[in-house]
């Protein structure tokens, strides 16, 4: 049976007047501390151990994995504003990005992130720590991760400025055995590079391996590598008259 | 004796479902077909496969949680206005109410992992989305039972709510809280109270039912698994241990006294 509620115009006058005013300060009080806390930059957290996210997914652990890179994502949307990349620790950022590889090791989130958006700070410390990463994880999955590689193999160049790096990248690139199944403009970027360099003698001798090795049989492929032998023997002669 | 089965099911479904619980399971999916919407949209890569994972994991605990309600609240009412009692005077056998009840649980899962198959194949395709909801039908059967057997024996709804989580919840942990244990053993060095809980919950997970009994999400993004294979797999374990909840409704309701 519903027990039967006095009025509240019986109840006392000081009791209800003394109810709004902590009311207002309660409210008054957690605007304060809210309006602060949001103008500051929260720093990223450090991640939880991967067995510990496993856990809390309750079996749907390539969903937590994704969920975790997404909130990762989120991380540099603070108030409705953008955080600069140069804010974010980097060092916690691959702790992240290590426990999702970690909790789903067939996604490819992580190091998609770390290529296009973690790649974007202008900070050359922090570009390396994103290029290391995706070069580790490529170490690992060759076949899932080589377009993240190629991008990072860009981000070494264009970014980094370091073209020793970058060839480093894309010669790992260019070394893969054919059962890792690529475009071949993403082996052909070690030549490239090396013709940027003004190696040409030894961008010669890898484009005539290639094309001795008989691996490459569509005829678009064999015409272009075939144009840059002789694009790269007509540099070298006019390298060497100079 | 079948026809009586058949009209006490029906009797008791008519308990069960009305406008009220059409117009929760419509929110529900709205809510979820929005969240995943939502996710869906901040998700650079895979968006479709994390949106439709999102819905398959928020529909199946949300459909679970509420067929899990809908059985303990309906056999809660019936001790409440001592229905049972009432039962028995007529020519009616105690296992006939729990066949009864089955059937409403046959009839829930079914209501509720229909729409499911509609939802999910928005997200994906339409064999996994199909795999889903014959997945959440047998996984809500399972636990629609575990609650069964909880409100049968406690008789109020929260202990009952209580139980069946409890047991759902560490029969989803099992794989992780064993590796857990037998690594503490090795740690150890094989001590003897860390080797006694080990085989202690080994005993328990003999009567639990193993990971395998549940819908498998990892299916939204894995294409090497296979719906069928893992639907069967799901379906052996489910009547297996469908089979022995039912044994132990049936036992602990043939225990109890009525005052007739």
């Amino acid at each position: 049976m519903k027990r039967a509620e006095r009025p509240l115009k019986t109840l006392p006058v000081t009791l209800l007047t003394g109810f709004v005013i902590i009311l207002l300060i309660q409210v008054l009080v957690a605007q304060f501390s809210l309006s602060r806390s949001e103008l500051a930059y929260k720093p990223l957290s450090a991640p939880l151990a991967a067995s510990t996210y496993r856990i809390v997914a309750m079996g749907s652990d390539d969903l937590m994995s994704y969920l975790l890179a997404i909130r990762l994502q989120l991380h540099d949307n603070q108030s409705g504003k953008h955080v600069r990349y140069e804010q974010i620790n980097y060092r916690t950022l691959v702790d992240w990005l290590n426990q999702i590889v970690l909790l789903n090791v067939q996604s490819e989130y992580p190091t998609m992130l770390a290529s296009r958006v973690y790649g974007q700070t202008t900070n050359d410390i922090k570009l390396r720590i994103m290029v290391d990463f995706i070069q580790t994880n490529f170490a690992r999955n060759p076949q899932r991760h080589w377009r993240r590689m190629t991008e990072a193999t860009i981000l070494a160049k264009h970014k980094l400025g370091n073209l020793e790096l970058a060839l480093s990248l894309a010669e790992q690139l260019s070394s893969q055995p054919t059962e890792v199944i690529m475009p071949h403009w993403a082996r052909d970027m070690q030549f490239i590079l090396l013709g940027e360099m003004n190696e040409f003698e030894e961008g010669i001798t890898i484009i005539a391996a290639l094309l001795e090795s008989g691996s490459i049989v569509d005829p678009d492929e064999l015409r272009f590598l075939k144009g840059k032998v002789l694009d790269f023997q007509q540099n070298l002669l006019e390298f060497q008259q100079q | 004796m079948v026809g009586q089965t058949i009209s006490l099911f029906r009797y008791l479904l008519l308990g069960v479902v009305n406008r009220r619980l059409a117009v929760l399971v419509f929110i529900l999916f709205i809510v979820a077909t929005l969240l995943a919407s939502y996710v869906s949209e901040l998700a650079i890569i895979n968006s479709q496969n994390i949106s439709a994972a999102l819905l398959g994991d928020f529909l199946r605990y949300s459909l679970v949680f509420l067929a899990l309600l809908l059985v303990t609240s309906n056999v809660a009412e019936d001790y409440k206005s001592k229905q049972f009692e009432r039962l028995l005077t007529m020519p009616l056998s105690r296992w006939q109410y729990i066949a009864a009840q089955f059937l409403v649980i046959l009839a829930i899962a079914t209501i509720l992992s229909f729409p499911v198959v509609i939802i999910v194949s928005f997200f994906t395709s339409i064999e996994i989305a199909a795999y889903w909801a014959v997945a959440l039908w047998l996984e809500i059967i399972l636990v629609s039972l575990i609650g069964l057997l909880g409100i049968l024996s406690l008789e109020k709804i929260p202990q009952a709510i209580f139980f069946s989580l409890a047991i759902y919840l560490l029969a989803k942990f099992s794989g992780v809280i064993s590796q857990m244990l037998s690594e503490s053993v090795k740690l150890s060095d094989g001590n003897a109270s860390n080797r006694f809980a080990e085989l202690v919950f080994d005993g328990v997970l003999h009567v639990m039912p193993g990971s395998q009994a549940f819908a498998q999400n990892n299916i939204f993004f894995e294409l090497t698994l296979l719906p069928s294979e893992l639907l069967l797999e799901q379906l052996l374990t489910v009547c297996v241990y469908a089979a022995f909840l039912i044994s132990v409704c049936l036992i602990d309701f043939y225990r109890k006294e009525f005052n007739l």
